[in-house]
């Protein structure tokens, strides 16, 4: 333990266990994963907090991310500089959602910013066209993605302006318990 | 919910300054660390971390709250600091150590990883499952086999081990511990006495009743989960689109068969939706709803023929039933019912999908949910027909009759386990090679999820009947619900895909628990307190030996116990012995489950008048917007005459372009 100490001040430490769902143990495991992403990079200590960024491009890369057809859309969502570039509070950050101790509702709120493509607060019908081109793998004619849309919009729009807000998208939400179990 | 205030709200940022945007988010986020100073510390920390913001926010708010917190507590500074720091430890430290106790963690979340969450639910279940048989073997082994075997173990053994006892449970198991009659209904003395009859009794009561209320629990709970909200048309197209992608699945193939599945359920969802447009005409439908009493029939006959088949079966063993412990072919011979059973069960659902495929169902989730009550009904007059052979013919004409019952469903257990290996086996791993190496048309078998959680339920009904029997039967169970664990996460992986229809794995659960719950463990409650209300028990053998029925002993000791505790005595003789009691108790339950009732419909009412009331308040919003955008049209037809303002920024802010109601 004497060893891993040096990484983080212990009341850094406080800090992320009161701020993610991880236990002290985890979120050392997780600064392993990122630093070996690019040990180079990376230092030992972060005790005086240094800027460090890892690129999208690694951060992409991992096995939980490489084959997720959203993989960048979450690391944007989640990065402070939105493009995915990654520190390691934002990585902790990142993994805290995801993670299976989260509640739906937060889950619920950056599947809505993941969703949300042009980052204008609304999934509208291209935010929509882009979800099931990345869900899909292009099977669907263009009629039939128009339509699919449409349905969706129909369904889900509650104040009828054609397009979803986060209300729209929550309510939906707590009809469909299976979501992002 | 006020954490929603703290969000960077667009629409009111309209015509204010920075400054101002800068004090309004200052209110808000004071506003929020007092409401969060006065929440105790766990939901403290469960809210900030739940907080939709970004790390860098969420610890500045952190800090905050805890320099609040920490000048309101009395003790000196540092003091503070340190207790609250050690506090926090201690508890991360607790968090951690209780995770590493969840067994199968890594395991499970692998599975999730590979499969995606339906099949993953299946094996939630198992572990579930698996945690009942644990507790009732923790506490049937303490309290009952422990005593039994320091008091007077019971080494008559008249036959010497041969492995054949393994399947059947007869020959050298019959005295042991592990059935009914290996048991003495002694009081075992002692400082103070033990009494066996009792302990017995208020073991199997307790853990009965232990179950009942957990399950009773996790159905509550899974059902408000899962079903509240539930209502208004939900044809799946939204859902099937936003809400169906499995974020835990994270293998690459089987990201490439979710995107596959995605693909065709849309377009058949899309293909039902223009085929909802043309209407049947009569004589369709007329031959349609035919079809389906045709099939009811004909599954429901299935049924009950199999029940009356094993009835009979079930008699005519007993009747030529041998009572050489010597002669093998005999002991053999009682293999023949479960083998017969775990036939029936084998083949008669596979009929069932036969059946279900001739009447072409439109709607999947109703072939599913259809498909799964034919099964219930299948096997629950099996067992309903077990249970009344033994109970009505086994008692009068087999002496130590408990034994045979415990053993019985032993060896229903025994074979239904070989069973399922064979069907891992052969309905699996051969049908995989063929359909890979042979006949390419049949594809890779899919996991079916519904079929193998109602074998799970079965096996449970079967393990819950026999507790009274035969207490160490749970042992089996445990056993069983481990290796059925590995060898299905094996053969998921080598053999099957994960199911095309996943459906909504969520409320099917709640549909499992629910059958978990009816069918399967009233069933057996009803099973067990006839046993100890209404039946003779064998004289010969067991721990009631001599009473009328199991139930006198608890008037025994009533009895004994009447001069020293005056209160039980009277409780037991007003409250539990008088029909007065029951009636109003039950009383009491219609008439909360009426309130209940009303008070959910009054909610749904409400429900809908505010959805109508969001959709109104909608389409005042477009027509509003529609006249901002024809005044502000005209005015700028009128501007467009002083060509010195036309370049200049427009009066409405960008964003309010993207509300219009307009195709863009």
């Amino acid at each position: 333990m004497g060893n891993k100490q040096t990484i983080f001040t212990s009341q850094q430490l406080d800090a992320y266990q009161d701020c993610t769902y991880f236990t002290r143990k985890e979120i050392l495991r997780l600064f392993h994963r990122y630093r070996d992403l690019a040990p180079q990079l990376v230092p030992l200590d972060y005790t005086n907090q240094p800027e460090v960024r890892l690129p999208y491009e690694l951060i992409g890369s991992m096995p939980e991310l490489k084959d997720n057809p959203f993989r960048q859309r979450i690391a944007e969502v989640f990065s402070e500089d939105g493009e995915g570039n990654m520190t390691l509070d934002d990585f902790l950050d990142m993994f805290s959602v995801l993670s299976e101790m989260a509640p739906r509702d937060l889950k619920a709120y950056y599947a809505f910013k993941i969703y949300d493509f042009n980052n204008d607060d609304f999934i509208c019908k291209s935010d929509l066209e882009k979800t099931l081109n990345k869900l899909t793998r292009n099977e669907l004619t263009e009629d039939e993605v128009r339509m699919v849309c449409e349905k969706v919009i129909d369904e889900a729009d509650l104040d009828n302006d054609g397009r979803l807000s986060l209300e729209d998208f929550q309510h939906m939400i707590v009809r469909a318990p299976d979501f992002l179990r | 919910m006020r954490r929603m205030s703290v969000f960077p709200q667009h629409g009111t940022a309209l015509g204010l300054t920075a400054n101002e945007i800068r004090q309004e988010v200052e209110n808000n986020t004071s506003e929020l660390v007092s409401d969060l100073v006065n929440l105790s510390a766990r939901a403290r920390f469960q809210a900030i971390r739940s907080l939709p913001m970004s790390f860098n926010e969420r610890k500045t708010i952190r800090n905050r709250v805890n320099s609040v917190k920490l000048s309101k507590t009395m003790l000196p500074a540092d003091c503070r600091q340190q207790v609250s720091r050690s506090f926090r430890r201690f508890r991360a430290n607790l968090a951690s150590a209780r995770q590493r106790l969840v067994v199968w963690q890594y395991t499970l979340k692998e599975i999730g990883g590979r499969f995606g969450t339906s099949v993953l639910s299946y094996f939630l279940f198992l572990k579930w499952l698996l945690k009942f048989n644990l507790f009732s073997l923790l506490i049937n082994f303490c309290f009952i086999t422990i005593p039994q075997i320091v008091h007077a173990p019971n080494v008559s053994n008249a036959t010497g081990f041969r492995g054949l006892e393994l399947l059947t449970g007869v020959g050298y198991f019959n005295q042991t511990v592990l059935f009914y009659g290996g048991y003495n209904g002694e009081v075992i003395v002692s400082t103070p006495a033990y009494n066996m009859q009792l302990a017995y009794f208020f073991t199997i009561a307790a853990y009965l009743m232990l179950c009942g209320v957990s399950l009773l629990y996790s159905m509550s709970r899974s059902f408000q989960n899962n079903f509240v909200l539930e209502t208004g048309p939900v044809s799946g197209g939204a859902w099937r689109l936003l809400c169906s992608w499995d974020f835990s699945v994270v293998n690459e193939k089987a990201i490439q068969y979710n995107k596959n599945n995605l693909g065709i359920q849309l377009k058949e969802s899309l293909s039902e939706r223009l085929q909802e447009k043309n209407k049947m005409s009569l004589s369709d439908r007329i031959k349609r709803l035919s079809l389906h009493l045709l099939a009811w029939l004909l599954s429901l006959g299935l049924a009950l023929g199999s029940g009356a088949g094993i009835y009979f079966l079930g008699i005519k063993l007993t009747f030529s039933f041998d009572h050489d412990p010597n002669d093998l072919k005999a002991e053999a011979s009682t293999l023949l019912l479960p083998v017969v059973v775990s036939l029936i069960n084998l083949i008669v659902p596979l009929l069932y999908s036969l059946i279900s495929k001739m009447e072409s169902y439109s709607n999947p989730r109703a072939q599913i949910y259809i498909s799964i009550m034919r099964n219930v009904i299948l096997k629950m007059s099996l067992l309903g027909i077990l249970c009344f052979y033994w109970l009505n013919d086994v008692p009068s004409s087999i002496s130590c009759w408990e034994s045979f019952v415990g053993q019985s469903v032993y060896r229903l257990l025994i074979i239904d386990f070989i069973f399922c290996l064979l069907g891992i086996f052969f309905g699996e791993f051969l049908r995989n090679v063929i359909g890979t190496m042979w006949i390419q048309s049949l594809g890779v078998p899919e996991f079916d999820i519904a079929r193998n959680v109602l074998d799970l339920i079965y096996a449970q009904t079967l393990a819950w009947i026999g507790i009274y029997y035969s207490p160490l039967l749970p042992v089996m169970q445990v056993l069983k619900l481990f290796i059925i664990f590995y060898l299905k996460k094996v053969s998921l992986s080598m053999n099957c895909q994960p199911p095309k229809h996943t459906g909504r794995a969520a409320q099917i659960q709640t549909v499992f628990i629910a059958l978990l719950f009816f069918p399967s463990f009233v069933g057996t409650l009803a099973m067990v307190s006839f046993t100890v209300w209404r039946l003779r028990p064998s004289d010969q053998c067991g721990p009631f030996q001599g009473l009328n029925t199991p139930f006198y002993a608890i008037f025994n000791w009533i009895d004994s116990i009447q001069g020293s505790s005056f209160w039980v005595c009277w409780i037991f003789e007003n409250v539990l012995r008088s029909e007065l009691f029951y009636y109003l108790i039950t009383l009491i339950v219609l008439v909360i489950t009426f309130f209940l009732w009303q008070i959910t419909q009054g909610r749904k009412e409400l429900i809908k008048t505010l959805r109508e009331q969001i959709a109104n308040e909608g389409k005042d919003k477009a027509f509003l917007l529609n006249k901002l955008q024809t005044i502000q049209k005209q005015r700028r037809e009128m501007t467009s005459y002083r060509p010195q303002d036309f370049d200049q920024t427009p009066h409405f802010n960008p964003n309010w372009m993207n509300t219009l109601p307009l195709d863009m």
